[in-house]
């Protein structure tokens, strides 16, 4: 029965498509062919769309009702619909082609057909294209919108209700949307809905989700427990026979949780939502997917639902699943960023995950075909890597974990290297001191030339991660970090245009001085343009962390030689910048402040009591005076003691 | 002697009469096991008779009776013409589904000793498939060596040519059908005899009664005494 598939060749298939239906019906032939050739079949789709297959069939599917005979005109619209809605199933080039043909208009007056098979048809194709994001955007604002959207959720055709669902689930993003919404009454619909069939509960779950997300009145005016039954029937579907229907009601809670903390305290409740997430992990499709990443919008950034999760054995359910190789890149990325959540706070989790060993399966996901993959990886060593009693035993400065992390430095995809520079930043605090390992493999080459990136986030992040690389390491290391980095590019990085940026350049700047005496030379190289660049910022920024680290840098100078301690006086009473960040607000920054003075007053060094006197002059040790009583226990403290200083080389009284 | 209580025949069947059950339950789960299972005619005929109303449309179990059928039968390309007709997002959303019809078709080709074209279908309609999911290029891989075979219904993968391969096709074919329409896809009854024999396991730790030995005579074995 079946002809050789080269009778049907695309070409003659399209060309067939433009003979007018008079011909015998051949063009439906031709239509229901090229249908049943690309369904499932995504490589199809594309050439048809190629060969401008698109076009002719939506004007099929305009100019069919006015064929006189009804069957022949019904056949008609079923199959051009149902062939534009599978171009548009979950391929974006297929949405595009059909949206520019002018789909859509066409198959929305099919709703209101009087066959139900078209009307089936025409919204199975519609739903189809809401799912995409190249979807029209559907204005909620308009009144008349939303009598249509309620009108499509009223009808009992499943296929129907499943299309107003979906144009929720796509298009209501703003606060006023969902307002609107839950105001004309969708949401009252919805929750109906839950206890309609299978396709119905599920639509319902996910529009569910859109409209209370991120909305708390919406969640307390509507699901609130004087609301009646809605949050009990959500609570009900998550023991749902359906693996996806318990997927979405999951979420749903989740997203009600997320959005007002107040509903859903019960540890039981809470309990029972990881557990029934951990055991859809199992489930071999999509769901399975979809439910590491509910697990991880559940516990991320919550130290108590980490616990729990842990206690449920998470660690060891995620890792055995990464076991089961070989995974689709979508469940290994939600694998790790799970795995990811879990150790963000918890030593117990990162031990658990370590003691396991699979950690060589994480790095093996470094060099993954999909950077979503690689970042996923790396944001789970990011993780692990803050365990500080491995840091603390070098477990983690090894070639295996280095290497790989240092090629990502250079990956194609930004987030890729951003994620990468977070683990690097941990491993480098390596307490045993081989950070020479890292240097090695050209890290420090790669972090450089990141620090000069034209976005700000790699920006921050690379001079961050070689902030922690030059913490307590040895001067050998320091001089070739400096170096590599130059002291012009340093200076430009503490004047960068980002205050986060600033910030984590004078923190750098703090860590190269540390240390012996040598070390204070560095801001000092070059007629000193780092030294000015840090009292300048001292005068005009306004951020306080970003004062606080420029101050501590002066005061680590100050304790250098005299030629350093000149050099800090000049800076500090430019302006004088010092009474203004003694009387700053923030305590952090008036310790700095202090700690300055109590380094340049220090009675062993020759030249303090000519320093003394500048400061006397400058009003300054008044204003030291005055904070002899400081609110804060650690200003207190250093003024007393800088004081205390200053007297040994007389009140200086004349 | 044991420490379990002794229930004997005559107490249990006491017991038994004691149980309320409606007529209209027990037609409710011959009727859904008939529709799920696809006995049409039975159906119908069971809906004149008892008037029991079926929870499906009776002409609906007629197309997937259809579509099963031809999968049965190794018509695979007619049974994946009837699955869109009856509804196009059935195969276009589940990959694996579609991946084995195809598979199938191949299989078919094979059997029939179409050399050629089955290496042409395996090439242009699989292997993209292949592509696009890892676990696709296993399967393939295996259907694709039955062609290495002289004696195809001996070698290590001659399993794909037996009618059980079919069978499995067409039973993930009524499944994937039955919950595109909101049905669901394994019938009552089964679960209703797991759940009694679940329950005679746990009793049997506690007494000694008349139990179901037989679950097709549902005939009452006197207790060990």
């Amino acid at each position: 029965m079946p002809a050789s598939a080269s009778a049907h060749r695309p070409e003659d298939l399209i060309s067939r498509l433009s003979v007018s239906a008079a011909d015998g019906g051949a063009n439906l032939k031709a239509l229901r062919e090229l249908k049943n050739q690309i369904i499932g079949n995504r490589t199809k789709k594309l050439s048809y769309i190629k060969l401008g297959a698109v076009p002719s069939i939506v004007s099929i599917l305009a100019s069919a009702s006015a064929s006189a005979d009804v069957e022949a005109a019904d056949a008609l619209l079923l199959q051009s619909a149902a062939a534009i809605g599978s171009f548009a199933c979950g391929f974006d080039a297929g949405v595009k082609a059909v949206i520019d043909a002018g789909a859509v208009p066409h198959l929305l007056s099919l709703i209101s057909h009087p066959n139900d098979k078209v009307v089936d048809a025409g919204s199975r194709s519609l739903k189809m294209i809401y799912q995409s994001k190249l979807a029209p955007k559907y204005d909620f604002l308009q009144e008349k919108n939303v009598t249509f959207l309620l009108s499509l959720l009223n009808t009992e055709n499943e296929n129907v209700t499943g299309l107003g669902a979906s144009i929720i689930t796509h298009s209501c993003e703003t606060c006023i949307e969902q307002k609107a919404l839950s105001d004309a009454g969708v949401l009252k619909r919805l929750i109906c809905l839950l206890g309609g069939s299978l396709c119905q509960r599920y639509a319902s779950l996910e529009s569910l989700a859109t409209i209370i997300k991120g909305n708390p009145e919406v969640v307390s005016k509507y699901l609130g427990p004087e609301s009646g039954k809605a949050l009990t029937a959500v609570t009900e579907l998550t023991n749902d026979r359906c693996p996806r229907t318990r997927l979405l009601a999951c979420m749903c809670m989740i997203v009600m949780r997320n959005t007002s903390p107040c509903y859903l305290q019960d540890v039981g409740t809470k309990t029972k939502l990881v557990l029934i997430l951990l055991e859809l992990l199992d489930d071999p499709s999509q769901v399975g997917d979809e439910a590491a990443f509910a697990l991880s919008s559940l516990i991320a950034e919550n130290e108590e639902l980490q616990k729990l999760a842990f206690e449920a054995n998470a660690v060891d359910k995620l890792c055995n699943h990464l076991r089961k190789g070989p995974l689709q890149a979508k469940r290994i990325q939600g694998i790790l960023l799970a795995l990811a959540d879990l150790c963000s706070k918890l030593e117990s989790c990162r031990s658990r995950l370590l003691s396991l060993q699979v950690l060589n399966m994480v790095t093996d996901a470094l060099s993954h075909d999909s950077a979503n993959v690689r970042a996923a990886a790396c944001i789970c060593l990011k993780s692990v890597t803050r365990s500080v009693k491995n840091l603390s035993a070098g477990s983690f400065m090894k070639e295996v974990i280095v290497i790989p992390l240092v090629q990502l430095l250079h990956d194609t995809s930004t987030s890729v290297q951003v994620a990468a520079i977070g683990a690097i930043s941990n491993i480098v605090v390596d307490f045993t001191t081989h950070k020479s390992l890292f240097i090695q493999c050209g890290g420090v080459k790669q972090l450089v030339q990141l620090s000069k990136s034209m976005e700000s986030t790699v920006r921050v992040n690379a001079v961050w991660a070689l902030r922690n690389l030059t913490f307590l390491i040895d001067n050998r290391c320091k001089r070739g970090i400096f170096l590599e980095l130059t002291a012009s590019a340093l200076t430009s990085l503490i004047s960068d245009p980002e205050p986060s940026v600033q910030k984590q350049a004078l923190a750098l700047v703090r860590n190269l001085v540390d240390g012996c005496i040598d070390s204070v030379d560095y801001v000092m190289s070059e007629d000193g343009h780092i030294l000015h660049a840090i009292g300048w910022q001292l005068q005009t920024a306004s951020k306080p962390e970003v004062l606080i680290q420029g101050m501590y840098v002066l005061s680590n100078v100050a304790s250098g030689n005299e030629f350093h301690k000149e050099a800090v006086m000049h800076q500090i009473l430019l302006q004088s910048v010092i009474i203004k960040h003694l009387q700053n607000n923030d305590s952090r920054l008036r310790t700095a402040a202090v700690w300055a003075l109590v380094n340049l007053t220090f009675p062993g060094s020759p030249g303090s009591h000519g320093r003394v006197i500048k400061l006397r002059n400058a009003g300054i040790t008044s204003q030291l005076k005055n904070m002899v009583n400081d609110p804060c226990l650690d200003v207190k403290l250093r003024v007393r003691a800088a004081l205390g200083q200053i007297m040994t080389f007389g009140d200086g009284s004349t | 002697a044991t420490s379990k209580k002794v229930i004997t025949r005559e107490e249990w069947e006491k017991k038994l009469t004691d149980v309320k059950i409606g007529k209209e339950d027990t037609n409710k789960l011959v009727m859904n096991f008939l529709v799920t299972e696809g006995y049409v005619d039975a159906a119908e005929k069971f809906r004149m008779e008892s008037g029991t109303d079926p929870d499906i449309d009776i002409a609906t179990i007629t197309n997937r009776m259809a579509v099963k059928r031809a999968v049965q039968s190794g018509n695979v390309e007619d049974a994946i013409e009837k699955v869109n007709d009856l509804n196009p997002e059935i195969l276009d959303t589940n990959p694996q589904l579609f991946f084995h019809l195809q598979q199938q078709r191949l299989i078919e080709l094979i059997r029939n000793g179409k050399v050629e074209k089955a290496l042409e279908f395996a090439q242009e309609e699989l292997a993209p498939r292949g592509e696009e999911n890892q676990s696709f290029l296993v399967e393939l891989e295996r259907t694709v060596a039955l062609l290495a075979f002289e004696d195809v219904s001996n070698c290590p993968v001659g399993e794909l040519l037996n009618i059980s391969q079919r069978l499995k096709t067409a039973s993930e074919v009524n499944a994937a059908i039955l919950t595109s329409q909101s049905h669901e896809k394994d019938p009552k009854l089964p679960s209703l005899l797991k759940m009694l024999i679940w329950a005679q396991n746990q009793l049997d730790e506690k007494a000694a009664y008349p139990r179901i030995g037989d679950l097709s005579t549902a005939m009452l074995e006197d207790p060990a005494v």
